[in-house]
């Protein structure tokens, strides 16, 4: 290529000045000086035609180039430039072909949103994904012989039909002028190049179509199925696509077929996922894939195909390709399976799909697998299978697991493969693998528990709800203690006892979940003036007034509340936040209204607390938010149904300091409920041995109740 | 059509400049990673200095602001709390701190680590809120470190499973620059209603 340039360079002696000049402006906008040299090589011949001078070394230069089909393209072009010209004119309409040119290929470059699918130069050089297409083994640039100018000639013509597509003529101001400019040219262009565009595609051998990349930029965060069902659904025609692969978070394929091509970019921005965003979809030219490009001969696939069956177990329907490019079938005959390209992976996969499509078991260890993105066919092509090796490959993320996400594997084996050592435990690894495939049985070898989350139905992905674990025991017992305490003087009729669970500057709100607006229930009227719902409350006068903040403002409100009986067995209180200085929890439960218009009804409170250790190992409130609601008929039922005759937590006060203790000792050592301890040790007159005695004798006997005991957490 | 940059007035040429700074502000993002650098955190103005004073004239003054900030930095942060939950999900662990905590129907999770893959792991919500209520925190116990407690109730449908009521309690903390003021969450309890049921 390079020494191309060089000798055309040096005798385009005829080359006017202000074509230097444009040609000098097009390079310093033309980034890549491969670019430029491309570029160089398609205008300097037309220069040199221009001039009608060295036709014959055009030709002569034509015939170093590999690519069939390049000669026609390249006389054709020369003799159009011959006609279309006068020569009174030529330098003007070169210059302006030139700067058209010069536009062209700058586009990339201004379009900001494009930088990655601007230009296809800079797509098939720089952006190449090396992984994709060599798996880290071969050198560029032996690729980029291949892509010479000679490809984008014909593309050049191709590539302007697309631009002149609607949507791409809105994206700059700068396409408008070059497109209104260009309409001569279009035409001329058109009328003469066709015939000999037709026979420029039936010359080449086999490439009839061009080939378009597709990209879709954040592609790797969406499921590989639902993405091209989309697509396929959202396109008016129909299309294969080829060479599915991930790069850096973009998803490509190729797609054959400027039609294809065209109504694939009528798809961007219509699909949108599950949050509502828009999908783009860019498509580009491109040279053939991978796979295609360097497709296995028929006799290289004989020979894979009979290595393949000699290695194929008919009867566990496993097929073992463990170092497969080593086979001793393979070497030294003109193959070179490396599974890690693509398309050596294509034509594996190809085999597997006509001769072994009932496959239960692959074995794909020691193939120096980087990536999986051609293992991802198998889903298609192989989808039985349920036993997959992988180990001692080359596997860096469990993000390629989920390129063969739709296999139901129940055995897989990944041992040996960097990803193995990313992980901080062996559960965190176990659940990573199982997330990926939920009905993996064995791992590496070992046995799983199935996970949880055996169903696909989203309702088991929920953690289960428990009752809060709250923390020590410790702490529990004090909270415990301090509701008790709190809710005896709270039921008793005077809530002036209360003063002193209350700090000087103490906080209370109160809401109950209606709006001004709405009626509120019977049972809820009396709270519903006192209730504070910022979100419809908006005056900021009333919002400070409904926040009582004194004490002495609070315990006066509360009086004002009906009486009510707490159940506190049947509480629910969930720690959540603790420091040296507070402790934060939230208490659910059950009250019943004692008195009052609505006697009888029961409802249901949450009740927020923020407390600071006070005197003497109390605590003391500083904050209180209540919210109160109707109960539900299961909460109604569930309690409230344990019979009276249970000590209320009001007589535990007037214990004395030493039997509370001991209280709380027979129930951490018997394992029953406070209340039922008491009770235990009362009816034994605060004998501890004797009462201990007896509910031994009774627990043997099962005699005690069950909810007696308190529920393990 | 103004087409010459010339052409504009004063006025447009500061609203462009505005307009192209906040672009250029986030440099190194593409048009089409955009998306990731949509406001997510709570800012509010500035707080006021605490005042440090006797009277019970002057501590009421403060307490009401106090209460006033409180309930617009509780109104905003609610609000995009859960529009981030629903619709902006791996977003919604930059509204916790660090080493902020959530206890959810009794499970806990601590830590950010551990609040990703939970968030990840819960499926698609819808989440309306129909009652909020929040109340300053009393310095004594939060050793002034401006807080606040936010109360929040509705309906909760998740993807897969029947609507829900929920309750949920947010300790926000303020966490202060020179310019504004930045709310977090240091710890968040979540429950549904009807959680002895499920």
């Amino acid at each position: 290529m390079w020494p191309n340039l060089h000798t055309l360079a040096g005798e385009t002696v005829c080359l006017c000045a202000c074509v230097r000049a444009r040609v000098r402006a097009c390079m310093l906008s033309c980034m890549r000086l491969c670019a430029f040299a491309r570029f160089m090589h398609l205008c300097l011949p037309s220069a040199l035609i221009l001039d009608s001078q060295e036709l014959s070394l055009v030709e002569s230069e034509v015939k170093e180039e590999k690519a069939l089909g390049q000669n026609v393209g390249l006389r054709s072009f020369p003799s159009l430039f011959c006609e279309t010209l006068g020569p009174g004119q030529s330098n003007n309409k070169m210059c302006s072909t030139l700067r058209k040119c010069g536009t062209y290929r700058t586009e990339g470059r201004h379009d900001h949103g494009r930088t990655k699918g601007g230009s296809p130069f800079q797509d098939n050089f720089d952006k190449r994904n090396p992984h994709y297409e060599h798996g880290g083994h071969e050198l560029l640039p032996s690729e980029r012989q291949e892509n010479d100018g000679s490809v984008e000639m014909g593309d050049v013509h191709k590539d302007r039909q697309l631009r002149h597509t609607p949507y791409n003529i809105e994206r700059s101001r700068k396409l408008v002028k070059w497109h209104s400019e260009d309409q001569i040219y279009t035409t001329t262009w058109r009328n003469r190049k066709l015939p000999e565009r037709k026979m420029m595609e039936d010359t080449r051998d086999g490439k009839t179509r061009a080939w378009f990349k597709v990209t879709i930029p954040y592609g790797g965060k969406y499921d590989k199925a639902w993405l091209m069902n989309s697509i396929q659904s959202h396109c008016s025609v129909p299309f294969t696509p080829l060479d599915f692969h991930y790069f850096q978070n973009r998803a490509h394929f190729f797609v054959q077929g400027a039609g294809t091509a065209s109504a694939l970019k009528d798809v961007n921005y219509t699909i949108c996922d599950d949050q509502n965003r828009k999908i783009c979809i860019f498509v580009n030219q491109s040279t053939a894939p991978y796979s295609v490009k360097n497709k296995l001969k028929p006799s290289q696939m004989q020979l894979l195909k009979l290595t393949m069956d000699k290695r194929y177990d008919v009867s566990k329907q496993a097929l073992d390709l463990q170092s497969l490019r080593f086979d001793p079938d393979l070497t030294g005959h003109d193959i070179d399976i490396i599974l890690n390209r693509r398309n050596c992976m294509a034509a594996t996969l190809k085999v597997i799909e006509s001769n072994f499509p009932e496959l239960l078991s692959l074995n794909l260890c020691n193939n120096k697998l980087y990536q999986l993105d051609g293992l991802s066919d198998i889903t298609e092509k192989a989808p039985k299978v349920k036993i997959l090796n992988l180990s001692r490959n080359e596997l860096k993320s469990v993000w390629e697991l989920g390129k063969v996400k739709g296999l139901k594997l129940e055995e897989l084996w990944l041992e040996g493969n960097p990803l193995c050592s990313t992980f901080s435990d062996e559960s965190a690894y176990v659940s990573a693998i199982q997330n990926c495939f939920p009905k993996l049985l064995r791992l590496d070898g070992r046995e799983l528990a199935p996970a949880m989350n055996v169903d696909t139905d989203s309702s088991e992905l929920m953690k289960p709800c428990k009752e809060s674990c709250n923390g020590s025991e410790t702490l529990k017992h004090t909270v415990l203690q301090f509701l008790q305490q709190y809710y005896s003087i709270y039921d008793s009729g005077d809530r002036r006892g209360l003063l002193g669970a209350y700090h000087e500057e103490a906080c209370f709100s109160m809401t109950i979940p209606f709006n001004p607006e709405d009626s509120a229930p019977k049972s809820l009227r009396q709270y519903f003036e006192d209730s504070r719902n910022i979100k419809t409350l908006k005056d900021p006068y009333l919002r400070e007034e409904l926040l009582k903040h004194t004490k002495h403002d609070i315990v006066d409100f509360l009086s004002t509340l009906p009486k009510t009986q707490h159940d506190l067995s049947s509480i629910l209180v969930d720690m959540w936040y603790q420091t040296k200085w507070m402790l934060c929890f939230s208490v659910n439960g059950v009250f019943k209204e004692v008195e009052g218009q609505s006697q009888g009804s029961v409802l249901a409170f949450t009740r927020t607390f923020i407390v600071t250790p006070g005197s003497s190992s109390s605590l003391c409130i500083v904050n209180d938010e209540l919210f109160v609601r109707d109960a539900s008929p299961q909460e109604t039922q569930s309690t409230f149904s344990i019979p009276v005759s249970t000590p209320s937590s009001s007589s535990e006060l007037s214990l004395s300091q030493e039997r509370q203790e001991m209280v709380q000792a027979f129930s951490a050592q018997s394992g029953m409920k406070l209340e039922w301890s008491q009770k235990c040790l009362q009816d034994n007159e605060w004998n501890y041995t004797r009462a201990g005695q007896i509910f031994t004798v009774l627990q043997t006997k099962g005699k005690i109740p069950a909810e007696a005991f308190k529920q393990i957490p | 059509m103004r087409k010459f940059r010339s052409n504009w007035s004063q006025g447009d040429r500061e609203r462009y400049q505005e307009r192209s700074d906040s672009y250029r502000e986030r440099a190194g993002t593409s048009y089409l990673s955009r998306e990731r650098w949509t406001h997510q955190e709570v800012v509010t103005s500035p707080l006021p200095k605490p005042v440090a004073t006797s009277s019970l004239m002057a501590s009421s003054v403060d307490f009401k602001t106090y209460v006033d900030q409180a309930c617009r930095a509780a109104e905003e942060f609610v609000n995009i709390y859960y529009e981030t939950m629903d619709k902006r999900r791996r977003a919604l662990t930059r509204l916790y701190l660090d080493k902020a905590t959530l206890i959810w129907n009794g499970n806990v999770v601590s830590g950010l680590d551990a609040l990703n893959n939970f968030f990840d792991a819960l499926p698609s919500s819808e989440f309306q809120v129909n009652m909020l209520d929040c109340q300053p925190v009393h310095e004594q116990a939060t050793q002034s470190q401006t807080t606040v407690l936010v109360v929040t109730s509705g309906t909760v449908k998740f993807d897969g499973n029947k609507q829900h009521y929920f309750n949920q309690n947010f300790l926000l903390t303020a966490q202060s620059t020179p310019n504004n003021t930045v709310w977090k969450i240091a710890s968040d309890c979540f429950r549904f209603q009807d959680w002895a049921s499920t």
